[in-house]
């Protein structure tokens, strides 16, 4: 009976909560109170995915359900973004009959990498994929190293690890592992054999501590990694990237697989791979999976072209506090060949939480600008001081530079007569601020 | 002037590289010749050859590698410090130079001992906040961020007042220490980037001239200090 009514109460308060627009982790605090061990309650489908890491998790597990859902799958998933245990136990509750049986084929579970260890007691992953391992919000976190031992600390016994061989942090995670299923890409024609960052994260190997040595780096330390030691090294992939062509936006998997990209940023390519090895493991066929995923406009609001004046942009949403997020933007910024003008806006840092902290403005690759694609670069925001003071050492010359505290400043002066393709590069937290002023298309 | 980065490659957590920018750039527009050198692992480092010494922080694994690698220095970091030369060093780094470094297993390791203060880790929460700190050398007060797990008991006499932020132990109100002119703060990122009067205090103790700092971080501090003293009147930190 404990359950049923834990249940009922949960839909009830996530239908009043659709109702008035409210968030998605109420009711599901609400039952964690009534039945603390309710999620252990539940009858579960046989397949529960998990997907966690830095960068890209929402939009990895927005395509996996796409792509899942297109070949008759039922699946339950966490679309709102609600990823720590409240918003889970909302959508396992509501995903399920007032009997405890979850009605679906696959739940399909985006969770936070600090709080994993706490939803993860209750709802073990049948399969886990962990995509990488960044500096992202140390101002909250902690670093990649110290989230690394938190999500150490949620993985269980039987789970089925499916790790980015790539990044070396997280492939760690397979260290004594047999059974691990690893993805990544081949040596890449979008590739450098130095590294383009502003730091490197990958100088030194994560298990024994020696200096570690690349073969080829796909973007910042994600790449093939060898320690010079310890013998640490990359793995050989199940799935794979086997060529990309950012410029004409063609990627190829597991060398025949062909997928037009709506996205052309090496980002992309990771979440869609990401998706593909979860969709091949469930069973779909490859050429299903590259038949979903050609063309494949993300719903969540992360990319969004618009119409300001005269001129055309896409606002490319990139996390405050997550350098290897800009440096993404800033890529597919600077390989505009028609020539593009760039606006980047610091106004509020984080749309959860206050801090005053622009220490990540110096982990950015700014300098990636500096190049005849890029003609005008436009700064806005409260912290636009800041941001021209990081962009004094980019040697991007002065009068290709303009700054205003205010973003309607911003928005009126790039609203002119110019002709560039705009692209706009900020956060969740100050994105609204530019699209109350233009024309989403 | 000769200005040492230790450590840039692996105590870089927060774009730390940015301090010794700063401070090359300052004492350049003051007319000094000023180079840059980095160092890390095994290096050789003759600290006489420098005119400034910088540390950033990193992970706690880290810190416990840079403390085994800096016995080998220890000898001539201690007579570059009693000879009056600056140094700054930012994080965590500064705790391996006290008695002790308590990790969240409870294995001990010994510090370089120029200071008597311990350092205790956890690894359950990340301390973190935006921090006002005042200093008795300084008119204005700095901003910046501490993001930690650790505590640090035994400092009589530290570097800063915490008006907002975390000091060295959870209950008090002292922030650093300082040796001479070794200023050791917890203060993560480009500190001096960020506080142009801490940045001109530190060129003036190189060059005995009051030098001009950069117009856009003294617009940009301004900023950072109207936010955060707002946060803390408000009460909401």
């Amino acid at each position: 009976m404990k359950v049923f009514f834990t249940i009922l109460i949960c839909r009830l308060l996530r239908f009043v909560g659709k109702l008035i627009g409210k968030g998605s982790s109420f009711p599901g605090q609400v039952a964690l109170k009534l039945c603390p061990d309710i999620l252990s309650r539940v009858q579960l489908p046989a397949y529960i995915i998990a997907v966690t890491g830095s960068n890209g998790k929402t939009s990895t597990v927005e395509m996996i359900a796409h792509i899942l859902q297109k070949n008759g799958k039922r699946v339950a998933w966490n679309r709102e973004g609600s990823n720590q245990i409240e918003g889970v136990t909302t959508l396992v509750l509501g995903s399920s009959t007032l009997g405890g049986k979850v009605k679906c084929d696959i739940l399909l579970i985006e969770s936070d990498e600090r709080f994993a260890r706490y939803t993860f007691r209750y709802i073990k992953p049948t399969h886990y994929v962990i995509t990488n391992l960044y500096r992202d919000q140390l101002t909250r976190n902690g670093h990649p190293e110290w989230v690394y031992d938190a999500l150490a600390d949620s993985i269980c016994d039987g789970t089925q690890l499916i790790l980015n061989a790539d990044d070396p942090l997280v492939s760690c995670f397979g260290q004594g592992r047999e059974d691990v299923i690893w993805f990544g890409a081949d040596k890449l024609s979008s590739d450098t054999d130095t590294l383009q960052s502003a730091y490197n994260d990958g100088a030194y190997c994560p298990v024994c501590k020696k200096p570690m040595t690349y073969s080829t780096y796909h973007y910042n330390h994600i790449g093939h990694y060898q320690c010079t030691s310890c013998g640490y090294r990359r793995q050989d992939t199940a799935y794979t990237i086997t060529a990309v062509d950012l410029d004409r936006g063609e990627m190829e998997i597991d060398g025949k697989y062909r997928i037009s990209l709506a996205l052309k940023s090496l980002y992309n390519i990771y979440n869609i791979l990401a998706a593909y090895t979860v969709a091949r493991i469930v069973g779909i066929d490859g050429a299903e999976i590259a038949a979903d995923m050609s063309d494949y406009v993300l719903k969540n609001g992360r990319v969004i072209t618009f119409t300001l004046g005269n001129r055309h942009g896409t606002l490319l949403t990139s996390k405050h506090e997550n350098s290897v997020s800009y440096d993404q933007s800033l890529r597919v910024a600077s390989a505009f060949k028609e020539g593009c003008d760039v606006l980047i806006i610091v106004d509020a840092i984080s749309r959860k939480y206050f801090t005053g902290d622009v220490s990540w403005l110096w982990d950015i690759d700014f300098e990636m600008l500096n190049c005849d694609n890029v003609h005008q670069i436009v700064l806005a925001g409260t912290y636009v001081n800041d941001l021209a003071l990081r962009f004094e050492y980019t040697g991007i010359p002065a009068e290709k530079i303009r700054c205003f505290a205010d973003i309607n400043e911003a928005a009126d002066y790039l609203g002119n007569d110019r002709t560039e393709y705009i692209y706009a590069i900020t956060c969740f937290s100050d994105k609204g601020k530019l699209l109350a002023r233009v024309k989403e298309d | 002037m000769k200005l040492l980065h230790l450590y840039h490659d692996i105590m870089n957590l927060y774009g730390e590289y940015a301090n010794v920018l700063a401070l090359r750039d300052i004492l350049r527009k003051g007319g000094a010749d000023v180079i840059t050198e980095k160092k890390s692992f095994g290096e050789a480092v003759d600290f006489a050859d420098y005119d400034f010494v910088y540390v950033g922080s990193g992970t706690e694994r880290n810190q416990k590698l840079v403390l085994e690698d800096f016995r080998r220095l220890e000898q001539g970091f201690r007579e570059y410090v009693k000879s009056g030369k600056p140094a700054l060093w930012t994080g965590n780094s500064f705790e391996i130079l006290g008695s002790s470094v308590t990790d969240a297993s409870g294995r001990s390791y010994d510090g370089i001992g120029m200071f008597g203060f311990r350092t205790t880790e956890q690894n359950k929460t990340r301390d973190t906040s935006d921090a006002i700190f005042e200093a008795d050398f300084l008119d204005r007060p700095l901003v910046g961020f501490v993001n930690k797990c650790s505590e640090i008991q035994g400092i009589d006499q530290p570097l800063f007042r915490v008006k907002m932020g975390l000091g060295n132990t959870k209950d008090g109100t002292g922030e650093g220490v300082r040796l001479n002119n070794l200023f050791c703060t917890h203060l993560t990122g480009p500190v001096l980037m960020k506080n142009p009067d801490f940045l001109v205090y530190v060129a003036k103790l190189m060059t005995a001239k009051a030098l001009e700092p950069n117009p856009l971080a003294e617009n940009g501090y301004a900023i950072t200090l109207r936010e955060l003293s707002g946060r803390l009147e408000n009460g909401t930190n």
